[in-house]
């Protein structure tokens, strides 16, 4: 059969072929080596120079034309069989997908320790049962003292009088005892009060214990620090006050405002009115302190602070009950 | 406490600013207040109760801070006769009562006490009586000094005696009350028994009533731990109880005395008599502390000028002197609070006002802080187990009473617990997750805790929980996936289990990390989940953080994968239904050794196609060479091997 007559076939094959795998036939049957003009191209070494040429040229350009319709015939089929696909209805939902979750509690706490970490403080733990030296004595709150009822106990029925660590301060001793300053620590902890529970209090809770202490760490270098995790904790400048207060271990104290984050310290009913949120209470560690912790308290001077991590979770994702962070309830938990 | 506003404005001439206003000056330099209709609410720090429990120490507050000049009340009486002529006084109990004065004031006419008096004393929460116990109440919301009137012809005997109680002893208090005292209450007594328990609150029997034309006026210091113990024992907390347990000043008797007399004078005549009887043996004096300037501005970081520290100091009542670079300070004894340079510093700071305290970021070396893997670890294995699909809960540290039977255990008791429901520390994390799956009512439950658990020591323990089919198993797989992700590979289920009351023994296994045991993995035992009402099986593990926690490691390596072919052979295999997996399995690779890549179980089936009391094992052997393509030949051989020692136990049966 002569060139234009297998051409003029493989077009009208090509034309014809109604789906993918018929068209691939029909490229075999012609354009492959041992395909019709294949075949020819082959024998051309049979012939003389110029029918060699001559057809050679011939059979190349015919191949060349056969491939870009054999092409083109391609992406139609290919839209086609894509147009026969039957739609879904994307708006039904999607598989369900059962991910885990983890506490608001473990969450808050990891952000805060980030923070605090990238200023330099290393995160120690303390044990929660404890001793009344290390709870109370050593932190320069007296025996039979009403200061004592700023943190209501819960005692344990044990040989030696032992208790529920009302703070996470009991470590500042244990931590000093061991290390020389410079040190900078936080204490993330579980801590328990003696308390009537309600959606703002609860038996147990989680405090963040802070301490800084070398030769010259003032308040003012306490005002940078709080200040600088507030910020990076709320994510934006935060207006913070600081007012006097009275904790055994700490002198000065302070107790740490930061303006209400529902009214920008307008006031309103989350700040009952004023404007302000308590946060953290703080100062500048006592002498007592540094002596019972076996060090000079001529040589070294620090801040501390403690704040409630459950408070701050509690801001952040807007719970409106404490105890719910305790209560189990994956209806809760889940959503985090 | 309540404090009047007008009675605040009383001290000074100059007009103080409106109730709100000073309420924020209290707040940002004092402590923090609140105002309502002329009451100032303030919550006075236990620290400044010996002075500030007072409208004279708030107002001292408000007068240093304003730099406001203050007005002592009067104190003038018209004196005649020796109190000596009624009344003398013996103090047995000198340990626990530091002073005590009396003074007598004849001809009283008891009656109402002015309008104005009753109003304040309303306002500050207290209720009218006569005029002179309203008088001696209205100097003590004043002064701060508690003090007490007795019927001067009611006292048996005229004498006034300070002991500790009698066992057996009783008192009726002016209230009503029955009190049984013993020998720890301090009373004033007289010859017939006690009148009053001493700093807290006074008897029936020598009251003043309308009658009464002669009083006795008591202003006295009672040691503040006798009156706090006392206060405890007997659950008795009055406005007096309250002041003598946070210290007063010695030196205040007399002057609270002398003003009380002033006022009974006032509001319902009598003669004052002219002398004070007065027990004082060991007199206290203003203390001076040395006070280092450079060392304020050190601890405060601000740079306050010499001359605004001293009149801060002068403002607050104190005298100064300067010797080189320090101030000699000297502190008026009513601030019980003031020993150290540091309680000055605070003086200075939050007067100079904590607002002018300029952030300033440490300057320090810089040290990186250092890497806790207690916290690392911790992390780490929440993260895994939150990708296995578990949700992380946080339990109370506390069990119940009924906890302790239903879960058979002898728990740390709390020794005042709020409730039976927290009345034990939690000897582990299990029994309040299993009650976790009890409350959450969901269909499949996957939760873990990481908490501290209380028994002979404290530990930190991890423990999970899955409710579902096939929970044993399912559990298994994902502390397998968890050790493995910690970088843990010589761990293995031991069946064998000390009979611990949690687990169903027959379907529960010791969790071991070489040799060191890990913890558990189990079903609940069936009683248990019946007591708790609980319908279906849960599987659960406990784990010893403290041990997991050390063996955990960070190295990580890869492993090449190999270019060559693997090759597929499956086994099957006929056993008795006692045989372990891991029988079969350690035989397969120990002999397979090194060429079996993996041995992967895909099917136990025991059912109605297998002979009864037999399971059958379906193996997937997976062979492969790091070096070379194993030839056909090479696999067939190996694989008959292991297919004819399998056979060799004559219970066991390969399926050809």
């Amino acid at each position: 059969m002569d060139l234009e007559n297998i051409q003029r076939e493989a077009q009208k094959a090509i034309k014809n072929s109604s789906n993918l795998e018929e068209l691939n036939k029909v490229f075999s049957k012609y354009c492959s080596k041992r395909g019709k003009i294949g075949l020819i191209l082959k024998s051309l070494k049979k012939l003389s120079k110029g029918e060699r040429i001559k057809i050679g040229k011939q059979a190349n350009e015919a191949k060349n034309l056969l491939k870009s319709e054999f092409n083109k015939r391609t992406r139609q089929l290919s839209k086609e069989a894509v147009n026969k696909e039957e739609s879904i209805d994307v708006t039904a939902p999607g598989k369900k997908v059962f991910l885990g979750h983890l506490h608001p509690l473990t969450l808050v706490r990891r952000e805060v320790e980030d923070i605090f970490q990238k200023l330099g403080f290393s995160i120690i733990e303390g044990p929660e049962i404890e001793s009344e030296w290390y709870n109370f004595d050593a932190l320069n709150i007296p025996k039979d003292h009403p200061a004592r009822d700023l943190w209501d106990t819960l005692w344990l029925k044990t040989e030696k009088p032992l208790l529920l660590r009302t703070h996470t301060s009991p470590v500042q001793i244990r931590y000093m005892e061991k290390n020389q300053p410079p040190l900078r620590i936080i204490v993330p902890g579980r801590v328990f009060r003696h308390e009537a529970t309600d959606s703002s209090h609860d038996i147990q809770f989680y405090q963040i214990e802070g301490l800084m202490v070398d030769k010259d760490v003032s308040s003012a270098n306490f005002k940078a620090v709080i200040q600088e995790f507030f910020n990076q904790f709320f994510k934006r400048e935060i207006k913070m006050r600081l007012r006097p207060s009275y904790f055994p271990f700490t002198e000065p104290s302070f107790e740490i405002d930061m303006a209400c984050l529902a009214c920008n310290g307008k006031g309103c009913s989350a700040c009952s009115k004023t404007g302000w949120m308590e946060i953290i209470g703080a100062g500048m560690v006592h002498p007592n302190v540094f002596k019972n912790s076996g060090l000079n308290p001529k040589n070294w001077q620090g801040f501390a602070f403690g704040m409630g991590l459950d408070r701050l979770a509690m801001m952040k994702y807007k719970i409106d009950d404490i105890r719910l962070l305790y209560s189990g309830d994956l209806r809760f938990i889940n959503q985090f | 406490m309540k404090f009047s506003y007008d009675w605040l404005q009383s001290f000074f001439r100059k007009k103080l600013p409106s109730s709100t206003k000073l309420a924020d000056f209290l707040t940002l330099y004092s402590f923090e207040a609140s105002s309502n209709k002329g009451v100032l609410d303030l919550d006075i720090l236990p620290n400044r109760g010996p002075d500030c429990f007072s409208h004279i120490g708030v107002a001292r507050e408000i007068a240093a801070i304003l730099g406001a000049k203050l007005q002592m009340p009067s104190t003038n009486v018209a004196k005649n006769r020796k109190s000596k002529d009624f009344v003398s006084i013996e103090i047995k109990a000198k340990n626990a009562c530091s002073r005590y004065t009396a003074r007598t004031i004849s001809g009283v006419n008891v009656g109402s006490s002015p309008e104005w008096m009753q109003e304040r004393l309303k306002l500050c929460g207290l209720r009218p009586i006569n005029n002179i116990v309203d008088a001696a109440n209205y100097v003590m919301l004043e002064t701060g000094q508690p003090l007490h009137v007795f019927d001067a012809e009611k006292i048996v005997g005229k004498k006034i005696i300070v002991r500790f109680a009698k066992k057996g002893e009783k008192i009726i208090t002016l209230d009503g009350q029955k009190f049984d005292l013993d020998p720890s209450i301090l009373v004033i007594a007289d010859s017939a028994g006690p009148m009053a328990i001493a700093g807290i609150k006074g008897g029936k029997n020598p009251e003043v009533s309308k009658t009464t034309k002669t009083v006795v006026i008591e202003s006295a210091n009672f040691n503040q731990k006798t009156v706090r113990a006392g206060s405890k024992k007997l659950a008795l907390k009055t406005d007096a109880s309250l002041r003598f347990e946070h210290g007063i000043d010695l030196n205040l008797a007399e002057l609270a005395s002398n003003r009380l007399a002033y006022v009974i004078q006032e509001v319902a005549n009598g003669k004052v008599s002219q002398s004070l009887i007065d027990f004082y043996p060991k007199k206290t004096f203003p203390k001076t502390i040395k006070l280092d300037l450079i060392y304020v501005n050190k601890l405060l970081g601000i740079r306050i000028p010499e001359k605004e520290i001293k009149s801060i100091l002068e403002r607050l009542g104190f005298k100064v002197s300067k010797i080189s670079s320090c101030f000699r300070v000297t502190v008026p004894t009513f601030r019980l609070d003031l020993s150290l340079p540091e309680d000055l510093i605070e003086e200075i700071g939050r007067i100079y006002g904590y607002e002018n305290i300029l952030p300033k970021l440490p300057f320090g070396s810089l040290i990186p802080a250092k890497r806790n893997l207690r916290v690392f670890w911790r992390g780490m294995i929440k993260n895994i187990l939150k990708e296995a699909g578990f949700s992380e809960i946080y339990n109370y540290s506390f069990v119940s009473k009924k906890d302790t039977s239903i879960f058979k255990i002898n728990p740390i008791e709390v020794k005042n617990p709020t409730s039976s429901e927290f009345q034990y520390l939690r000897p582990s994390l299990i029994c309040n997750l299993l009650k976790n799956i009890k409350k959450n009512q969901n269909r499949e439950i996957k939760i873990f805790e990481l908490g501290n658990v209380f028994g002979v020591t404290e530990r930190t323990m991890l423990a999970g929980m899955v409710f579902q089919d096939d929970a044993f198993f399912l559990l298994k797989g994902i502390i397998s996936v968890l050790l493995k992700s910690l970088a843990i590979t010589d761990f293995y289920y031991d069946s064998y289990l000390e009979n611990i009351p949690f687990w169903n023994s027959k379907r529960s296994a010791e969790i071991k990390i070489g040799r060191e045991k890990i913890g558990f993995l189990g079903e609940i035992s069936p009683s248990i989940l019946k007591s708790l009402d609980i319908p279906k099986k849960v599987a659960a593990f406990e784990m010893d953080f403290e041990k997991l926690h050390k063996l955990c490691s960070e190295e990580h390596e890869y492993m090449p994968i190999s270019k060559h072919p693997a090759a597929i052979r499956d086994l099957s295999i006929l056993v008795p239904r006692k045989v372990k997996t891991a029988e079969v399995l350690n035989i397969i690779n120990i002999l397979g050794g090194s060429l079996v890549r993996d041995v992967d179980l895909f099917d136990i089936y025991e059912g109605k196609e297998v002979p009864s009391g037999r399971k059958n094992f379906a193996f997937r052997i997976i062979y492969q060479a790091e070096n070379r393509t194993l030839r056909a030949s090479e696999i067939d051989r190996i694989h008959q091997k292991i297919i004819k020692i399998l056979d060799k136990n004559p219970e066991w049966q390969v399926r050809k």
